[in-house]
């Protein structure tokens, strides 16, 4: 019977349907299916397929987007279950923030829907975040990768002052560095220090895999 | 070497044509749409001093949420309270823009992180001299009619763009300079003070504004605090302040056309709204630009594809129907550098603007990479489309003289017209190319296979090094340049 409730919850996630996938998650949950089980074999199979079928032009990135806001909304409930049962594992963990300044955080929510399609554990700090906030939020979050976007010419510096924050902090060894947004480019990323360049929500994926030595 | 137009005056379009796109019956649809969506969901205002001015006039304001819903009839007359009609100024008189739908004005292209090297044909960080170079360049040629600052200043601190670039532009050209990168009240103040440097004194420039400005909503619904504070500081001193957006459909606004044509409808009425009913009267101007999302990537698009023209033909429609000044974009592309795309691109573009009907302030030229990337030779071979645009629409004359029947009758058949006075006397009339190539096929291999391109190349390297614009006088420069001094002195770099 688990195996046909996990099948439509794979479904569910793809078609992006909260109702649906929140109602099946609840259904396992109550008959005592392994939590775990639920995660692997329901959501995150539902994003690795839906990667495949967005690299086959099958499905574009809105679906994508819509997915992911299910995904996630699916694994809030089994989340506290699945620490209770203390078996659980996570993707490496990506901290996101558009930079001070800047309130455009498009890309930076592609790159969010994108890296939990991949099977990243993904914390948004939102816009117009400070050094001092991502700062705080490196200590206490201790991730292996900061993402950082600006879309403005005038804000894209703030991406150098943030890198030069985490040395000041003595954070810089602990955390790898990816910055993107329209004006910036792989020269600026090199000239300011951080550690890779994505161009688009995509190929922010691929470095952050670099970064942590994930293979595709 | 084509040639070089003698005369210095404004290139501009002429009577437009007019594609209706929308009947009456759908621009009033949309109209009552947009109202609907200001009036039930309003728009984002992230300014607490703007949200406590608007909260004194029939807005509803949330303060906690930084909501403001307009009522219908609010908007209206904020819609009635913006000029129709008004004059962006330049230093040099006959470069002066009076927006009235009379003529379509073209724009140098602004913003973008870098630049084509003119030498190696690389791509690299603008400094403030390839800034002075292609201000120089735009100074030059006459179809450009106004400049935006074409590149960022990788040598400039952030927080002293604007300073740096309108000094920039006011003292390497003699045309109407909008200070595009105007973000915060403080940016708003220099660019003022340079503009009555120039002008005069603040009335002057008040009467006489050879800067203006313009303030970008993000999509979608909402108005950062900040710029929209600038744009205030403007409609204080009386200067025109622009009111854009700049919607990407699919992800900052409706997949189709008519509910992306929405959502920027109701930022720019949002925008012109509030500027009207704090500054009652503020000149200022409609300005939809646009985008398309790349659905497998979710890159940006620069306005290039069918979409984008239906979009201005669309936004246009509407904003005739409010009889505010306007302004649109035209020449997007997501070439790399200057090739078929880049043109091809850029003339369908061009053709889809003519058609918008009467629209005033036409961006803008010399950029590739989807506006991410400058370049001067793109200037040149853009002007070449321009020029092709405005002859199109000039019209030509069918009269007596014209019509040479006359000269027809006396050369009879199997003569020809070369030698004829006739000829001499209007041949220069006719519309003649500067960088499209058309050798032999023998001469063109012997040049080493030409093409626009490189004459376009050769061409802006000799402005560059040659032109030289109408010099500020001395007091004037030395005032801006303290202006600038103290303004950044005073906490201004980061």
């Amino acid at each position: 019977m688990s195996d046909a409730l996990i099948a439509r919850l794979r479904q569910a996630v793809i078609d992006a349907e909260p109702d649906d996938a929140l109602a099946l998650v609840r259904e396992l949950l109550a008959a005592d299916v392994a939590p775990t089980l639920i995660l692997d074999g329901g959501l995150a199979k539902a994003m690795l397929i839906l990667g495949e079928m967005w690299k086959s032009g099958e499905v574009f990135l809105p679906e994508v987007m819509a997915a992911a806001a299910v995904f996630t909304i699916c694994n809030e409930e089994i989340e506290p279950v699945l620490l209770a049962s203390a078996d659980h594992k996570v993707g490496a963990k990506v901290l996101l923030a558009t930079v001070k300044g800047d309130m455009h955080d498009l890309g930076k929510n592609m790159v969010a829907a994108m890296l939990k399609m991949a099977g990243f554990d993904v914390i948004d700090l939102g816009t117009d975040v400070s050094s001092a906030a991502i700062i705080e939020a490196v200590i206490r979050e201790t991730p292996a990768v900061v993402g950082l976007s600006a879309l403005l010419t005038t804000t894209m510096p703030e991406q150098r002052s943030v890198i030069n924050a985490l040395v000041a902090a003595g954070l810089r060894d602990s955390v790898k560095v990816l910055v993107g947004g329209a004006p910036a480019t792989q020269e600026w990323a090199d000239a300011i220090g951080a550690d890779a360049y994505g161009q688009h929500a995509p190929d922010a994926v691929r470095a952050v895999k670099e970064l942590v030595g994930v293979l595709d | 070497m084509g040639p070089q137009p003698t005369v210095r005056a404004p290139r501009t379009l002429g009577r437009r044509l007019a594609y209706n796109l929308l009947d009456a019956t759908e621009i009033e649809a949309t109209h009552q749409a947009t109202l609907d969506v200001l009036e039930h969901t309003g728009v984002t205002v992230r300014s607490a001093r703007i949200l406590t001015l608007l909260a004194a006039t029939d807005a509803i304001v949330d303060l906690e949420r930084q909501l403001v819903k307009f009522p219908p009839s609010m908007v209206e007359a904020a819609i009635a309270l913006a000029p129709s009609e008004y004059l962006l100024a330049a230093r040099e008189p006959a470069f002066d823009m009076f927006l009235d739908r009379s003529r379509g004005y073209y724009c140098l292209e602004g913003g973008p992180s870098d630049i084509v090297d003119l030498a190696s044909g690389k791509v690299r960080s603008p400094t403030s001299q390839d800034l002075i170079d292609a201000t120089r360049l735009a100074d030059s040629l006459n179809e450009i009619s106004f400049l935006w600052p074409s590149v960022a200043l990788s040598d400039v601190p952030p927080a002293d763009q604007a300073a740096h670039q309108t000094y920039l532009q006011l003292a390497n050209s003699t045309k109407h300079v909008v200070a595009m990168t105007t973000y915060n009240s403080r940016d708003a103040r220099v660019v003022l003070e340079l503009g009555a440097a120039v002008a005069g004194s603040a009335a002057a420039l008040k009467a006489r504004p050879v800067v203006s400005s313009f303030v970008c909503s993000i999509s979608p619904l909402t108005w950062d605090g900040p710029p929209l504070e600038s744009a205030l500081e403007f409609a204080a001193a009386g200067v025109p302040c622009g009111v854009v957006c700049m919607p990407v459909s699919t992800a900052g606004a409706p997949t189709t056309l008519a509910g992306h044509v929405v959502i920027a409808n109701a930022e720019l009425l949002s925008g012109i709204t509030i500027l009207q009913t704090l500054y009652p009267g503020t000149p200022t101007y409609y300005c939809p630009f646009s985008a398309e999302m790349d659905l497998h990537s979710g890159n940006m698009d620069g306005a290039w594809g069918p979409g984008p023209v239906l979009f201005n033909l669309a936004m246009s429609q509407l904003g005739l129907r409010y009889g505010l000044p306007m302004s649109i974009g035209t020449n997007g592309t997501g070439a790399k550098t200057q090739d078929w795309q880049a043109g091809a691109q850029h003339a369908l573009t061009l053709m889809g603007t003519l058609a918008c009907g009467n629209v005033d302030l036409i961006a803008s030229t010399g950029g590739i990479d989807n506006s991410r990337v400058f370049s001067l030779e793109q200037v040149l071979l853009d002007c070449e489309l321009w020029d092709i645009a405005a002859t199109l629409l000039d019209g030509v004359p069918f009269t007596e003289e014209y019509l040479a029947v006359s000269v027809i009758n006396e050369l009879g058949p199997g003569q020809h017209y070369l030698a004829h006075k006739h000829t001499r006397n209007h041949m220069r009339e006719n519309w003649r190319a500067r960088f499209f190539q058309s050798q032999t096929w023998q001469e063109w291999e012997e040049l080493g296979r030409p093409d626009p391109r490189d004459a376009a190349r050769k061409r802006a390297r000799e402005v560059i090094t040659t032109y030289v614009p109408e010099p500020l006088p001395d007091d004037v420069d030395r005032e801006m340049r303290s202006i600038i001094d103290r303004y950044t002195t005073a906490g201004g770099s980061a």
